[in-house]
């Protein structure tokens, strides 16, 4: 059979959106399906895959590198050698991915985001999406991908049937790496989820001195200040308000960007607002593609002309 | 605690803008400054700050050309012992032979380590991969991601790894292993270029990668370099500074969240 095994990424019982990215190149490499998830209850929309293997095993065990390797080799052996194993490119899918690729020696590609199907190509993100790669797989299959979230969920397609169920009963388990719990966030005052109106800032803010000035200018507009990955390292701003896939997903009427130059782990935590207004110095961010409006300038140049003319 | 930590020079590309040479073939670099990748300097750090509360040696290991050595200087000058250089004579774009090549290296000088950590990324690449690959061939655990190391003990740490939406993981880890470091992590320690000049003083190792090429043949191959496709974009507004913001007002309050 030539297909594909998905190892499917769920976390507390919740099977990721993100699975609709791996179902999705899937179907456009034109493989028949094959998921592999934890024995547990997922809402899954069934018709999207041809075979779903649940393996009896818990998910924190599943998700876990050291053992997922064991568990695609038992599928491997049991199913025969799939064309690709697909994961999500997060921070699960991330680790088990080239864990998987080192321990048998399989081509790997990590954030595939297009594929071409005339040349066989894969699109991979150089320089935060300023160039992108054509890679190939010149090594034995199984090949090995990570796939960037968003890029290929209209491809997954309605299959004719209800798949075909299977299971993997026994799975040794590794003691080198254990779980042993989840670490919520502190919970905080401000939820930037809730805000109608984010001023965000990024990388381009330069200095943390200059972060009472855009407090001051959210103050004055009525909006919510949330900062980008660089200016939640640095502690300029708090955990809690920072926008992108490791902190909030946010989707307020108006994102107002300034010095954000669009890592698309920022882009996928605020692509669905309603109006993205961006500004930053860079005329080749990446931000100007997802963006509503876009201004080329020093966002402190326009911070500044904006308090002026809002105290005016 | 002996660590290794890897440690890579990259071009800097933000406000750069890149061009493509050869119908696809190179991406020309020429002009640009080159800096250490970001995430391997918080990998650094925290490197040193755990021998620092353990004991023992900190090596920093950078794959790459010649002029690599200024990341290790800088490493050094951060407080790390030792810096090695695996030169290469072209970029190896696979990260499975960048990791090969950094196993082959291990084994045959015979390195010994309790934690190898290495950035989550490097930011030219962000293939996000060579630790998770070195990790399966040493046979040794793995965990991406680090975000904290709450405890160290002879035979293992407990770490927190973050996850998505904020969420971490709590883990334990036994030694020796493999962490890829996330940003964010610690504070990097601020390097003078005082600094970084008394550390050329001490010596760096320079390594032939010729010499460690044993099963590293490539598995993946690039067939061209292309520039991003285009999406819808944004309507840029331009003008004098006080006719944009006079525009960008206008567009907050048609949307209704500012009067």
């Amino acid at each position: 059979m030539s297909y594909a095994l998905i190892v499917g990424e769920v976390r507390r019982g919740i099977f990721e959106e993100r699975n609709l990215d791996t179902i999705g190149i899937s179907s456009l490499l034109g493989k028949e399906t094959c998921l592999l998830i934890p024995d547990n209850a997922y809402t899954i929309s069934e018709k999207q895959v041809d075979t779903i293997i649940k393996v009896k095993t818990d998910e924190e065990a599943f998700l876990n590198p050291l053992n997922l390797v064991g568990i695609v080799e038992q599928a491997m052996n049991t199913y025969g050698k799939p064309d690709f194993v697909l994961f999500t490119h997060s921070s699960s899918g991330m680790e088990s991915a080239a864990y998987l690729s080192g321990s048998f020696g399989l081509p790997l590609i990590t954030d595939v985001s297009g594929y071409d199907k005339d040349t066989g190509a894969f699109y991979k993100s150089y320089y935060s999406d300023k160039i992108f790669g054509e890679f190939r797989c010149v090594g034995q299959a199984p090949y090995v991908l990570t796939v960037r979230s968003g890029s290929f969920k209209e491809f997954v397609a309605e299959k004719a049937a209800f798949p075909k169920i299977e299971f993997i009963e026994n799975v040794a388990v590794n003691t080198s790496r254990t779980f042993i719990e989840y670490v919520e966030e502190e919970k905080t005052e401000i939820d930037i989820t809730k805000a109608e109106f984010l001023l965000s800032v990024g990388r381009g803010i330069g200095n943390k001195d200059e972060i009472p000035n855009y407090e001051e200018l959210a103050g004055l507009l009525r909006a919510v200040l949330s900062g980008s990955r660089p200016v939640i390292d640095k502690m300029w701003l708090p955990k809690p308000r920072q926008v992108g896939t490791s902190g909030k997903t946010v989707k307020p009427k108006v994102y107002l960007a300034m010095g954000i130059s669009g890592a698309f782990q920022h882009i996928a935590g605020m692509k669905d607002s309603d109006c993205i207004i961006a500004v930053n110095k860079d005329a080749g961010a990446p931000i100007f593609q997802y963006a509503h409006y876009g201004i080329v300038a020093d966002m402190h140049k326009v911070r500044d002309k904006l308090k002026e003319m809002v105290k005016g | 605690m002996n660590i290794l930590v890897f440690t890579k020079r990259v071009p800097a590309t933000q406000e750069e803008e890149l061009r493509i040479l050869g119908d696809g073939k190179e991406v020309d670099l020429s002009k640009l400054p080159f800096k250490v990748n970001d995430w391997d300097n918080y990998a650094v750090e925290e490197a040193v700050r755990i021998a620092e509360k353990t004991g023992g040696t900190v090596t920093a290991i950078s794959i790459g050309d010649a002029e690599s050595d200024e990341v290790l200087r800088r490493a050094i000058a951060m407080g790390v012992k030792d810096g090695f250089l695996i030169e290469v004579e072209k970029v190896l774009q696979d990260p499975y032979a960048r990791a090969m090549l950094a196993y082959n290296f291990l084994k045959k000088e015979n390195i010994p380590f309790d934690t190898i950590l290495t950035g989550v990324q490097s930011e030219d690449d962000q293939f996000a991969s060579v630790g998770g690959i070195l990790a399966a061939l040493l046979k040794v655990p793995y965990s991406s991601m680090v975000i904290g190391i709450d405890n160290i003990d002879k035979d293992h740490l407990v770490l927190r790894r973050e996850l998505e939406g904020g969420l971490q993981e709590r883990a334990k880890v036994i030694l020796p292993c493999v962490l890829s470091i996330q940003s964010g992590i610690n504070e990097p320690r601020y390097v003078s270029i005082m600094g970084v000049r008394k550390a050329s003083k001490v010596e760096r190792k320079i390594f032939k990668a010729k010499d460690y090429e044993e099963n590293m043949s490539s598995l993946i191959e690039v067939v061209k370099w292309v520039y991003p496709p285009k999406k819808g974009g944004a309507t840029m507004l331009s003008g004098e500074l006080e006719e944009i913001c006079k525009q960008i007002l206008g567009i907050i309050k048609e949307k209704g969240v500012y009067q």
